[in-house]
């Protein structure tokens, strides 16, 4: 193989104009980032609602519960979010529409929103079979002592269900990380895109490569000792899972 | 006017399959029945009827005057003063012992968080587990756990108490200790419904013995007549074999 190596290149003014190579890739890394946060925002808050949703005895909730994670489950990430960013303007009124085209860091919301909706069905998937997995005399001796359904939920059955899901979760949170490099495909110029575009300016392809997985390595490792810490946190003594 | 009152109760499971068959009997205020059966025999789903966990399709129950199953009832307020204690004691694990007696009391009477500290530990000193009210429930055992359960459902102040198979999940050493804190109550005229196998128990401080078999109440009478001669083939069978010993 006859590649000239050049480590050095990070340091090396990009042709963008705004600094260096590696100031190219820490921006990307600041919209992955960022596009992260609020996409695991909307998938944690809307997948715990759909997911105890799910579990209520409503029909009518359960139905929709199940056809939101079934909508947003079995579309693949990628054609989810063509759909937000190039379908969904065309169909809705022109106003609204053109408002959406021209939104400032359009890319952006629309990889934040996609994402965290597709993540949302897996995490409501997760709070529903944590909800399911706790003893049923949990929730009766709840509303034996007069809770209501909200209460039972939010004293006795929630904290106990996170206790058990943060494991998955814990997964869940790495993999809504790693999806945002999909939106590089609607433009949103993340770790994965500046990383690309420094291989098409420099042609320093291992070195780019090399950086972006080292990054993502580095900032996986970090969410999982976090969140290892926060499982630790809240364990609570004497609990043996499944008694 | 008896505490609790059911009036021709029955239950279906499926559109077949009647778990509870014409149930009518009466607590009175301060008396203490204790319902027992072959399993299966609807017992339990009979008491959990009772403060509206299990719905019925027909008949009625009045708990202090309040009908269980009418529209306009409020049953979480209704099942505030109720007490119950299951088979598997079912304590909040992530809370301390102490916070599982005042969950109730803060959220659903109201009471001030001082105000129900109080109550809890005046209560946990009289199920005798004082040393224990910062342990989280994992660090008891069932005995321990069970006392705790029914200080819990006495933190409510309820009107009456249910007991479905208390003793039932136990180890035969902590029996004794849970049953101990049973009768104490019963003979400080707590209104008691208790499903339970405990027949020494059951002679001990029953005023009444229901017997129950495939969704039926057979027998309904005095402690002293149930346990004395005439009584059903049904019920005889069952007593000998549980007596058998």
């Amino acid at each position: 193989m006859n590649y000239h190596w050049n480590w050095g290149i990070f340091l090396e003014p990009s042709p963008e104009g705004i600094g260096t190579y590696f100031d190219m890739l820490m921006m990307g890394l600041r919209w992955t980032l960022v596009t992260a946060v609020l996409a695991w925002i909307i998938a944690v808050s809307l997948g715990s609602a759909v997911g105890v949703l799910r579990t209520l005895p409503s029909r009518l909730g359960v139905g929709l519960g199940d056809a939101y994670v079934e909508f947003f489950r079995n579309i693949p990430l990628l054609v989810q979010l063509f759909l937000w960013y190039f379908v969904l303007p065309e169909l809705l009124p022109k106003d609204l529409g053109n408002w959406l085209k021209t939104l400032p860091n359009a890319s952006f919301w629309t990889g934040a929103v996609g994402v965290g909706l597709f993540m949302s069905a897996r995490i409501a998937e997760q709070v529903k079979a944590g909800i399911q997995s706790l003893p049923r005399g949990q929730s009766m001796a709840a509303t034996a002592l007069g809770l209501t359904t909200a209460q039972t939920y939010i004293y006795v059955l929630l904290p106990m269900t996170l206790r058990i899901i943060l494991p998955p979760l814990t997964s869940e949170t790495l993999n809504t990380l790693k999806n945002t490099s999909v939106a590089l495909t609607i433009g949103l110029a993340e770790l994965t895109a500046r990383t690309r575009a420094m291989q098409e300016y420099s042609f320093q392809v291992f070195e780019a490569f090399t950086a972006a997985t080292v990054i993502y390595l580095v900032i996986n490792a970090l969410i999982t000792v976090v969140l290892r810490r926060f499982e630790k946190a809240i364990a609570i003594p004497g609990y043996v899972a499944g008694t | 006017m008896p505490m609790i009152e059911m009036r021709d109760v029955c239950k279906w499971y499926g559109p077949t399959f009647q778990v509870l068959k014409s149930c009518t009997t009466a607590v009175d205020k301060g008396e203490v029945v204790v319902v027992c059966g072959p399993s299966g025999s609807g017992k339990s789903t009979l008491i959990k009827c009772v403060n509206g966990l299990e719905p019925f399709q027909s008949g009625a129950i009045t708990v202090d005057g309040i009908e269980v199953a009418a529209k306009g009832t409020d049953l979480p307020k209704l099942r505030a003063r109720i007490g119950m204690v299951f088979q598997h004691f079912e304590l909040f694990p992530h809370l301390k012992i102490i916070d599982n007696l005042c969950l109730g009391q803060t959220k659903v009477l109201g009471r001030s968080r001082a105000e129900a500290m109080a109550k809890a530990t005046a209560l946990l000193h009289r199920v005798g587990l004082d040393e224990h009210a910062d342990k989280f429930p994992g660090q008891l055992s069932g005995g321990q756990q069970q006392r705790v359960a029914i200080a819990r459902a006495l933190a409510m102040d309820p009107v009456a108490m249910l007991f479905d198979e208390p003793t039932s999940a136990l180890d035969p050493e902590m029996i004794t200790e849970v049953l101990d804190v049973m009768v104490a109550l019963a003979h400080d005229g707590m209104t008691m419904m208790v499903v339970t196998h405990e027949m020494g128990f059951a002679r001990k401080v029953a005023d009444r013995v229901i017997f129950m078999d495939k969704g039926e109440i057979i027998e309904d009478r005095p402690t002293d007549e149930f346990f004395g001669k005439p009584r059903s083939d049904r019920a005889q069978l069952f007593l000998s074999k549980i007596l058998s010993h």
